[in-house]
């Protein structure tokens, strides 16, 4: 599904990003773990052409991403606030994303409808800019809008920072519900160990921009991550 | 004591800002143009006694000076009321500080008074004041003069600032400042009746009778006062900062636009962006005043002969948003620009709305500024010519050329003369733009004739419209080019 061949990006001579090889497959669910400038983020940003690889590839189902189009329309993602047009009520935003996939209004309130228990309530309905919501139902819209085009390959970077307990208890489920039922491969970085684990069947720890561990989930996977942190 | 602390801390706010020391050389620009300002200015200044003494009635300059004063102070005053940037001073921090409530608001009121744009037109008056007023008065009298100008500032200051607050800028005040103002010198014009008479008897009687300074000092403290009892009315910041948050949701219905697809989707999304914010907002109120621009020169017979100038104008005012906006259109979106991006918009698509939003900003312009065309057949044709250029051939120079703008803009902060996100850059994109069919024009009139300068330029419009696909695909390769350079420099706050 994705597949990064020899990518580096190297900053003033700083290399932030350095992975030779790495393929995720159709299904996967992978997480990515580590430390504050392990280059979480600038992979995702790699992966999504927001920034130009000073070596190397990524390739989306065998399509170069580099100055393409093509993946735009199955991959959903959300990385930060930039990613929201904040000046849009939650629902402009949702019908603009909508359409950008050709979906019809009918389509997108069931969509919305199907977000209602994610949203608790406080997103739909209250004629408020998105920019004047706070950061935690920011991040709901972000997400909900990133699945909205029905995307193959989710990329979501630190999806449950600033959620409240118990979305972030129905986001876990909420994920783990689309890789069974849709089979769906999603990319999750994530500082909480218990997240990662929970919902990823394979994690990945960066470090300085090295892959330092490729593990396949299993019960003993948390805690050699937490031996691997502990310090 | 406070207060001048708070002021010099203030001072040091805007010195340590990020973009005061990146933003050297646009300050440096900036500051050139000032200085321009002030010569000329200055120059009006003294040559404004000669100028008023031509005019052959039986008033003398001053008389006539104070006769158009309330038409400057009305001016002044709604300029103003559109372009003054409340104070944004960040109350919270302060407000928790031991700090009496008193001496904060007086801050908040007084500091606007100390930006040197109030005493500006002092470059006209004080020359104007020594050499008219002292020669058929005395030196009490032009001093009192200068005194109630800068009064008349105070209190414009101070009220601009009430009214926005209370009232806030929507487009229904700016509506009725403009009808009242155009009544107003309706009114004068057909005679019905004069305020240049009030006025003139009004400032006569402040600068003539001793004691007339009290008067204008009295305008001042009212609207002092009226400031404080605002304040005291909303006590909490809240409550007054909410007229110039600008959330005010314009829910324009655009639906009309769905029609076309997702080019439409997107420049529906554009022309949100620009009523809901409030920088591009006062872009839109400040080309209303541009849009008379043509005024000053068509009716000029010195402009009259230079049809390089006149083609200049032309331009200006029938591309008027074209140019307003056309060099931003990708940095508008610098705070959804990894939005964008991301989301299924090829990038031809996202090109293509920015060029149509562009065209339809040119069409109405140019229907706005068909009334010029009551100036004659040679300003027509000159619009005409502007129009087909500026489709032709500007608009893929400014699509082209925006990609070079990567610096972030914060579209939440207002307004007027905010340069923030200009850089040097941008100076070099529009001077060619503006100034080489200027030169093609000029040339072509010195060394053929008008009709052929025109025609030129219609002819090279007329290409670039029929090369549209052509030159879009070249403005996709280029922004291409650009696109990481354009999100690293986005993400730059």
């Amino acid at each position: 599904m994705i597949k990064v061949s020899d990518l580096q990006k190297t900053y003033n001579g700083v290399t932030v990003l350095d992975i030779p090889a790495l393929k995720i497959a159709q299904g996967e669910s992978f997480g990515l773990v580590g430390n504050n400038g392990a280059g979480k983020t600038t992979f995702f940003r790699l992966i999504l052409d927001l920034i130009e690889p000073t070596r190397g590839e990524v390739m989306i189902q065998n399509q170069k991403v580099m100055r393409n189009d093509a993946w735009k329309s199955t991959t959903g993602s959300f990385l930060d606030e930039g990613f929201l047009i904040d000046f849009l009520n939650p629902e402009e935003y949702f019908k603009f994303v909508g359409k950008l996939h050709h979906k019809s209004e009918g389509d997108i309130a069931d969509f919305l409808e199907s977000m209602q228990d994610f949203f608790n309530g406080e997103v739909l309905e209250t004629k408020k800019l998105i920019r004047d919501f706070s950061k935690g139902n920011q991040k709901k819209i972000g997400i909900a809008a990133s699945l909205l085009g029905d995307p193959k390959i989710l990329i979501l970077d630190e999806p449950f920072t600033a959620l409240d307990p118990s979305s972030q208890i129905r986001l876990k489920r909420f994920l783990t519900d689309l890789q069974t039922q849709q089979n769906m491969t999603m990319l999750i970085s994530s500082h909480d160990l218990n997240h990662i684990t929970d919902i990823c069947s394979r994690t990945v720890v960066l470090e300085k921009g090295q892959i330092v561990k490729d593990l396949q989930t299993n019960s003993y996977t948390l805690k050699e991550l937490e031996n691997y942190f502990a310090i | 004591m406070l207060l001048f602390n708070l002021l010099v801390q203030d001072w040091k706010k805007g010195l340590r800002s990020q973009g005061f020391y990146k933003n050297l050389a646009v300050s440096f620009i900036l500051g050139i143009f000032a200085m321009y300002l002030a010569a000329i200015l200055l120059f009006l200044g003294f040559s404004l006694h000669e100028l008023l003494e031509k005019i052959h009635d039986n008033l003398n300059p001053m008389e006539l000076f104070n006769g158009i004063m309330l038409y400057i102070f009305l001016i002044g005053l709604s300029f103003r009321f559109f372009m003054q940037q409340l104070n944004t001073f960040n109350m919270a921090s302060y407000q928790t500080l031991p700090i009496k409530r008193a001496t904060l608001i007086n801050f908040f009121l007084l500091k606007p008074l100390i930006n040197p744009i109030n005493y500006f037109l002092l470059l006209v008056v004080v020359p104007f004041a020594l050499q008219s007023v002292m020669g058929y008065y005395n030196e009490w009298m032009a001093f009192r003069f200068v005194i109630s100008f800068v009064l008349m500032s105070w209190f414009n200051s101070l009220m601009a600032a009430f009214l926005k607050r209370k009232f806030g800028t929507s487009l229904l005040s700016f509506v009725t400042v403009i009808a009242i103002l155009g009544s107003i010198s309706m009114l004068e014009y057909f005679q019905v009746y004069s305020l240049f008479h009030i006025s003139k008897s009004l400032f006569g009687f402040i600068v003539i009778k001793p004691l007339g300074l009290i008067l204008p000092l009295m305008a001042v403290g009212i609207a002092f006062l009226l400031n404080k009892w605002f304040f005291s009315q909303n006590y909490y910041s809240e409550a007054f900062n909410k007229h110039t948050d600008g959330d005010k949701t314009y829910n324009a219905d655009l639906s009309f636009l769905n029609r076309f697809g997702i080019v439409g989707e997107i420049m529906s999304l554009e022309i949100k962006l620009i009523l809901r914010h409030n920088r591009t907002k006062s872009i839109l109120y400040m080309s209303a005043f541009f849009l008379l621009y043509g005024l000053l020169f068509y009716t000029n017979p010195i402009y009259t002969k230079s049809s390089g100038m006149l083609f200049f104008v032309a331009m200006f005012v029938s591309g008027l948003l074209m140019f307003m906006f056309g060099q931003w259109v990708i940095s508008w979106d610098s705070s959804h620009f990894d939005s964008l991006m991301t989301q299924n918009i090829p990038i031809r698509t996202y090109l293509d709305a920015n060029y149509y939003l562009l065209l339809v900003f040119n069409v109405v312009c140019f229907v706005l500024t068909s009334p010029y065309f009551y100036f004659g057949k040679q300003i027509m044709y000159m619009h005409l010519a502007a129009f087909i250029f500026n489709v032709g051939v500007n608009i893929y120079l400014l699509l082209f050329m925006s990609t070079f703008n990567t610096k972030r803009i914060d579209l939440s902060k207002s307004s007027a003369m905010n340069y923030q996100g200009t850089t040097f850059k941008s100076f070099l994109i529009i001077m060619p733009i503006f100034f080489l069919p200027m030169l093609i024009v000029w040339l072509l009139t010195t060394f053929a004739s008008i009709s052929v300068a025109l025609w030129t330029l219609t002819l090279l419009g007329t290409i670039g419209i029929l090369l549209r696909n052509q030159l879009i695909t070249l403005c996709v390769s280029q922004f291409n080019r650009r696109k990481y350079a354009l999100a690293e420099g986005f993400r730059e706050i």
